[in-house]
């Protein structure tokens, strides 16, 4: 998939190091949000007596929230909170398009591979914030949700949940899988983050509904239907779940257990799922057997509703669930890049959810409403009041001193949101990559400051060139190779897309490159070379060339060493970029290898040539 | 049955029918044409024996180097003669110029959109640059040069075929295939893909072709502006088949055509000569390929050819001689054949970075060691 992988070792210290740093200075201003909040909470408080409205507001009873909700609320709400705690791992921010995203997707149809290219594209250009911003955003959601037990904030916290849920689970989940062959529910099916965003649809059920039976056997229908569809499909033959071994070679079950186990993690867990993976080996007809009837009859149980019989089905599916979990799913996280414990533990707390909704509770309970107001602009000024009135001041100072502390935080959580999507937000209107991904392969820029070494050359069009003629100039000077394969075509669609975002200020830059071979040296090379990389229709673009000693002469005195290579090799030389200042003087040196030449890194360097012209003018 | 129940036979129903849905079908063998060979190839010219081998690792890792190998003529030994300058990951071409010039052109690899040119008049020891500013096809007859006159010809990777000054000045479009096929000559033909180019002993452009139409070989020579067919008459047993012309040479005065003729498993190889630029062909016996392929064909004196099958069986044969003669079962990793200087066959075999030399002398049933090469093969260098 084009453009997702942006190349860069996911161990990269450099990248590494900027995520964390990032983390840190986001986390330092989530705890001032909270602190910030805290404090005007407590000083509003103490300062504005709450106004005698908000003792009307008390004598509403509030409807007690229902123990089903309770279970979806803080399970999904912990989930949340876990998942964006994994995406805080160090080799998130460049291995998630590379190594959870890409290889989703890699079995799935193309116009699901193009959907998912989009965004591992977009995440691979601008990883620090994306990084960022998924552990903040489900980290804020998981607080919301669990600070939130009533009222807009809660009912909001449960359509945050499915907004993300959706789009991890299109775009970090490859929509759960589903359109790819060998799917089952044994290993995640339809996907952890749907159930995330179906537990959101119902915690977002205004509270009128809460106490209806209909939503218990909602849950427990869609779920039993579900597992019966997952049963047939768990039997259907030429699948390969049948087997537990093929050709003596693992069956498609035993083989994914087999992967997994292969992982990354602590010897007691991977023994476990080996363990499983040679019991399916052995015995592969009976644990499909076992499978296909114990989701069948759970489901079939599921669907009659009859309490009698969820009971056992919902302590049976919840049993199963956990041996999966650990058998076979392997905890989810262990592993490579685990984002998420993936599903069993979701369905598990979706199906305890349902059984907890269809078993009839007492009579609504009421709570006074002073302990858990409904939404942080309560009773003053008013629901009849306009929301100018609302955000004015005064009312926003009242509404602030009416708040419970749990409404506190569940705004510091939406602040928690804001902070991570608002960097994303910002960096995905910039079409180009962070050039930390240029300074992740380059390292960091030498600063130099002596007097550029002159040279008289030829131009493509066959005109001299000095370096003398080009003075009042900022001269990005480079040396390629012009019938090299690899590195010099990808640096000169670097100068290429430098030039262009310099804008205006290109005019004041000339991108000059010195031909960097001593056999394939001629005028005609550079003009293909400029034919083949679409410069020719680049007014600050200069290819030079000259004779052999010319050129010599120009290598030694900027340190460049072309090398014949023998059998069959290209030119050997180094990929080096001077800055040089109107003055003349060379004030930097890059480092251009373009390393993997992905679309996020040629992009990326592109800003880091653009960024060093720009210094170089505002210097001289 | 209630509601419920009905519900699930619906689901359950409706989830059979999507897996019914899903079932693989089988789908029948296509026939396949015969495609030209590999790069791996050899020539001869006054002043020595000419050989391109791939070498080194993985294509993929671009790891694979394609290097060319010389046995000058009156040397018992073969030396490395890779052009410097440009990685050969691509692969490389080869024709022979006047006087025992070579001329070789790179195939463009990873970023590289046109393909270098290098030529030797020394045996490979001092290259000349030159440029042809578009792709070489990947067939080992996608460079052709005429000793009178110097004049060169190439074909390209989408199907253009180009002709320059002599020694490569001023490339100038000579035709492409959707031209010859709508051309009067083209018609019978009908080409799918044009295989190779050569010019005639009186220095008139040739072309090959994969024809569509049966029973045609696609052997077009351009005269007075126009493109004639110059191919060999099949006989009648062959008015059913598809015929493929894998390589077009022209050497000592005698163009000589490798045809294929038939779909796998049933393809038969036949060799053609023509002293007059295509008006008068001799046909050769056919040889029956036995459910192999064509791995590599080499172009001995003569109008000899040598050629390589997938099942490391290997046959050859010469204008005097019209029959195929089989060679020894071919050394472990060979590459390709090269014409020897004693009227026998070498079989370049290549392992990684080593180069095998053995020999099989006209007759023998074995072939022998004759010579070991280790190439410096700079791994990673165009990576």
């Amino acid at each position: 998939m084009s453009g997702m992988n942006s190349g860069i070792n996911v161990n990269d210290p450099t990248v590494i190091a900027a995520f964390k740093a990032a983390l840190v200075h986001q986390g330092i201003i989530a705890l001032l949000i909270f602190a910030l909040l805290g404090f005007a909470w407590i000083t509003v408080r103490a300062w504005l007596p709450a106004p005698a409205s908000s003792t009307d507001a008390a004598s509403v009873p509030a409807v007690a929230e229902p123990s089903w909700r309770q279970v979806l609320r803080i399970g999904f709400g912990l989930l949340w909170i876990f998942d964006g705690i994994l995406q805080a791992q160090p080799k998130m921010a460049i291995g998630l398009p590379s190594q959870v995203i890409e290889p989703t997707a890699a079995s799935s149809p193309h116009w699901v591979q193009q959907v998912v290219n989009w965004a591992g594209t977009n995440w691979s250009y601008h990883p620090m914030q994306a990084g960022a911003a998924a552990v903040w955003i489900q980290v804020g959601i998981g607080i919301w949700m669990l600070v939130s037990p009533r009222g807009l904030l809660s009912r909001l916290a449960g359509l945050a949940s499915i907004g993300w849920g959706l789009v991890v689970w299109i775009f970090g989940e490859s929509f759960g899988g589903i359109f790819a062959p060998g799917l089952t529910w044994l290993f995640g099916a339809p996907g952890a983050v749907l159930i995330y965003a179906v537990a959101g649809a119902l915690i977002a059920l205004p509270e009128r509904t809460w106490h209806s039976p209909w939503i218990g056997r909602g849950i427990l229908a869609g779920t039993g239907v579900f597992l019966i569809g997952m049963a047939v499909l768990q039997a259907w033959p030429g699948r390969g779940f049948w087997q537990g071994t093929v050709h003596h070679q693992p069956g498609t079950l035993a083989s994914m257990t087999s992967d997994m186990a292969s992982t990354s993690q602590p010897v007691v867990l991977s023994s476990w799922v080996n363990a499983f993976t040679g019991f399916d080996q052995a015995h592969g007809f009976a644990v499909n057997l076992f499978t296909v009837t114990v989701l069948a009859v759970i489901g079939a149980a599921f669907l009659t509703g009859r309490r009698q019989l969820v009971r056992p089905a919902v302590i049976a599916f919840t049993v199963l669930c956990l041996a999966d979990w650990v058998l076979i799913e392997d905890f989810g996280f262990f592993g490579g890049l685990g984002t998420d414990p993936n599903s069993m533990l979701p369905f598990a707390l979706l199906a305890i959810g349902g059984y907890l909704a269809l078993v009839p509770s007492p009579a609504p309970a009421t709570e006074p409403a002073t302990t858990e107001p409904v939404t942080p602009v309560p009773a003053t000024p008013g629901p009849a009041a306009g929301w100018r009135e609302q955000i004015r001041p005064a009312s926003l100072r009242r509404a602030l001193a009416t708040a419970s502390i749990r409404t506190v935080a569940a705004l510091g959580a939406l602040g928690l949101i804001i902070l991570g999507a608002a960097p994303m937000a910002a960096a995905q209107a910039n079409p180009t990559a962070d050039p930390i991904l240029a300074e992740a392969i380059a390292g960091s820029a030498a600063p130099l400051n002596f007097p550029a070494k002159a040279f008289q050359l030829t131009d493509q069009h066959g005109q001299a060139v000095s370096l003398a003629s080009l003075h009042g100039k900022v001269v990005l000077l480079t040396f390629l190779d012009p019938v090299c394969t690899s590195d010099c075509p990808l640096i000169a669609q670097e100068f290429r897309a430098a030039g262009q975002l310099l804008g205006s200020a290109a005019r004041h830059v000339e991108l000059v490159a010195v031909v960097a071979n001593p056999v394939y040296h001629e005028v005609a090379f550079t003009r293909a070379f400029d034919r083949q990389e679409r410069l020719t229709q680049v007014p600050n673009w200069l290819y030079l060339t000259g004779s052999v000693p010319q050129l010599q002469q120009v290598w030694r005195d900027y340190g460049i060493v072309a090398q014949i290579l023998p059998a069959g090799s290209m030119i050997g030389h180094p990929d080096i970029a001077y800055v040089i200042d109107r003055a003349g003087r060379v004030r930097e040196e890059l480092n251009t290898d373009p390393g993997p030449g992905t679309t996020a890194t040629k992009s990326s360097f592109a800003v880091l040539l653009a960024n060093a012209a720009r210094n170089a003018l505002r210097s001289s | 049955m209630n509601r419920r129940i009905r519900l699930v036979s619906v689901l359950t129903a409706g989830l059979l029918a999507a897996g019914c849905g899903s079932a693989a079908s089988q789908a029948a063998t296509p026939a396949v044409p015969a495609a030209p060979p590999s790069l791996d190839t050899s020539l001869v010219t006054t002043t020595g024996t000419w050989a391109v081998a791939v070498m080194g690792g993985s294509a993929a890792n671009h790891n694979n180097f394609w290097q060319l190998f010389v046995r000058p003529t009156g040397s018992a030994t073969w030396r490395l003669a890779t052009p410097p300058g440009v990685a050969s990951n691509g692969g490389l071409v080869l024709a022979g110029l006047s006087a025992g010039t070579v001329l070789a052109g790179f195939r463009p690899s990873q970023d590289l959109s046109y393909s270098p040119l290098a030529t030797t008049k020394d045996t490979g020891k001092v290259w000349s640059p030159g440029l042809l500013d578009a792709a070489l096809a990947d067939v080992p007859g996608a460079l052709a040069a005429d000793p009178g006159t110097g004049h060169l010809l190439a074909l390209l990777s989408d199907g253009t075929a180009e002709t320059s000054g002599p020694g490569g000045t001023s490339w100038t479009r000579l035709t492409t295939r959707q031209a010859i096929a709508a051309s009067p000559a083209g018609a019978r033909c009908r080409p799918d893909s044009l295989t190779a180019v050569a010019f005639s002993p009186s220095g008139k452009p040739m072309l090959a072709a994969s024809c569509s139409h049966p029973g045609t070989a696609g052997i077009f020579s351009h005269a007075r502006g126009s493109w004639q067919l110059a191919a060999p008459e099949l006989p009648a047993s062959y008015a059913r088949q598809p015929i493929t012309v894998l390589r077009l040479t022209t050497t000592g005065g005698t163009t000589t055509a490798l045809l294929a003729a038939g779909n796998a498993p049933a393809t038969r190889l036949l060799a053609a000569w023509s002293s007059d630029g295509g008006s008068r062909w001799s046909l050769s016996a056919p040889l029956p390929l036995d459910d192999a392929t064509l791995r590599a064909a080499s172009a001995g004196p003569g109008g000899s050819f040598g050629v390589m099958l997938s099942n490391h069986h290997a046959a050859a044969i010469s204008r005097t001689a019209h029959s195929w003669q089989e060679l020894p079962v071919l050394p472990p990793g060979t590459a390709t054949l090269a014409a020897s200087p004693s009227g026998g066959w070498n079989a370049l075999a290549v392992h990684r970075t080593q180069l095998t030399i053995w020999q099989a002398a006209p007759g023998a049933d074995t072939w022998s060691g004759e010579q070991v090469l280790r190439v410096p093969v700079q791994f990673g260098s165009s990576g």
